[in-house]
């Protein structure tokens, strides 16, 4: 792609979500969101594949829908109360519809369905652009709204999001589609908590993104989008085996990973609004998500396939990859969980 | 409800019911987006109308021109996929499916 295109794509798409951030208009604020949308869609069909191609326009269906419908219910709510004010959204049709739009833009649950086959179709760079940063401006608007919002809506929608999260990434052998449901747990994980405490819903937010950068940046080192190219990971870079193991862990949430950190603040938050079943239900379901983990750590460490090593090893190039920003975000993904009384005080 | 809100959201909601259990022809689906923005455009034009509020007179036209732009990447997309999957039925967009 023609580098000046490339900067110009990249600074709208950094303009879109500022926009969203700084608006306290509705108007605004979709504008953001369309600009945001629209700047994406060149960096996804710019490999002119026939998946790329489909996972662009199923994007583009999906965004184009919820982003009408966050402006028809803000209307909605402009008719019937007269103001445009992000956070005086108060008409109950327009915030149940509102919920609804935002959840379909971010891919939680009931209306999750486009987001493992829109990231099955990108390259990783692409997919990891869509599974963070993307995620930023619904999530500045659903957290300024939350106080008006239904809470059955969102605690149906945090347990629902959480289960399928870890009921679909079961039987998938896709990374990227491990991952798209990865981010569909995690987002349920942020959304469960945003009635009781929306700081920790940014706190997850925050870890989930650097895990996930982490888990993306190794998967495009070794360039492996299957499961079976992660069991010869190995042999490409053995140190990047070993610690990709451990953030896939970190994003299971295991204990003296960063990965536990949101999901241990999140349980006490829910334990101390005495909602013992929601926890349970979301401590249990984590539990399926570790286990797809679990079977990607399997494949990446502790399997050796049956045949002579050195035929085992895959072609590669010389990776002109930047590690920086592979290793920033892999230490930080292992390694924050003694920060977080920092980390919480620096959010609240 | 005033018959003006009830207008516009039927409108709105006719095209996202289209949109959404209509599902053959992108065009058809591009063609729903479309007239969803444009019940949005009237439902704009008409609040500042009603409310004399004149400073939000430059809105619904930037709805049109944000509306304008999606929907030509919407014919950009329609373009591709008719190049890549050779029709634009969605029922052929089936190469991502788990």
């Amino acid at each position: 792609m023609n580098p000046y295109v490339l900067a110009i794509l990249i600074a709208s798409l950094g303009m879109g979500t500022t926009i969203t951030f700084a608006s306290s208009h509705w108007l605004l604020a979709w504008m953001g969101l369309e600009i945001n949308t629209l700047a994406i869609i060149p960096l996804m069909s710019k490999q002119h594949h026939p998946r790329a191609v489909e996972a662009t326009t199923k994007y583009f269906l999906t965004q184009a829908t919820a982003a009408a419908m966050i402006l028809f219910a803000s209307t909605t709510n402009a008719w019937v109360t007269g103001t445009w004010n992000i956070a005086q959204l108060s008409d109950p049709t327009a915030v149940a519809l509102i919920s609804i739009a935002l959840a379909l833009k971010m891919g939680l649950a009931p209306a999750h369905f486009w987001l493992p086959e829109v990231l099955q179709g990108l390259d990783l760079t692409t997919g990891l652009i869509l599974s963070t940063w993307q995620k930023l401006a619904p999530f500045a608007l659903i957290i300024q709204i939350s106080p008006n919002m239904h809470p059955a809506i969102l605690t149906a929608l945090g347990l629902c999001s959480t289960l399928v999260g870890g009921w679909g990434g079961l039987n998938q052998t896709q990374l990227r589609k491990i991952l798209a449901y990865s981010s569909i747990a995690h987002l349920g994980w942020m959304i469960i908590v945003l009635q009781f405490a929306p700081q920790l819903t940014l706190l997850t937010l925050a870890t989930y993104i650097v895990m996930t950068s982490a888990a993306f940046l190794t998967l495009k080192a070794s360039s492996s989008t299957k499961i079976n190219t992660l069991a010869t990971a190995w042999t490409k870079a053995p140190s990047l085996a070993a610690l990709a193991t451990l953030s896939l862990l970190s994003l299971g949430g295991l204990p003296p990973l960063t990965g536990f950190m949101p999901k241990w603040l999140i349980l006490q938050e829910l334990t101390k609004q005495s909602l013992p079943l929601t926890a349970t239900i979301m401590a249990l379901s984590a539990l399926l998500s570790l286990y797809f983990y679990l079977r990607l750590c399997y494949a990446m460490a502790l399997t050796i396939a049956p045949n002579v090593n050195n035929s085992s090893a895959p072609w590669q190039l010389l990776s002109t990859q930047s590690t920086l920003p592979l290793a920033l975000t892999t230490v930080a993904a292992l390694a924050l969980l003694p920060a977080t009384p920092a980390v919480l005080a620096m959010l609240t | 409800m005033t018959p003006v809100h009830f207008s516009f959201s039927s409108a709105f909601i006719l095209g996202l019911m289209g949109l959404a259990f209509h599902r053959t022809h992108l065009l058809s689906a591009l063609l729903c987006l479309e007239g969803m923005m444009l019940s949005l455009f009237i439902a704009l034009s008409l609040w500042s109308l009603q409310l004399e509020a004149t400073g939000y007179s430059a809105a619904p036209m930037l709805l049109l021109a944000f509306s304008a732009c999606e929907a030509s990447a919407g014919l950009a997309l329609l373009v591709a996929t008719a190049r890549t999957h050779g029709t634009d039925r969605l029922q052929n967009l089936n190469l991502l499916q788990c």
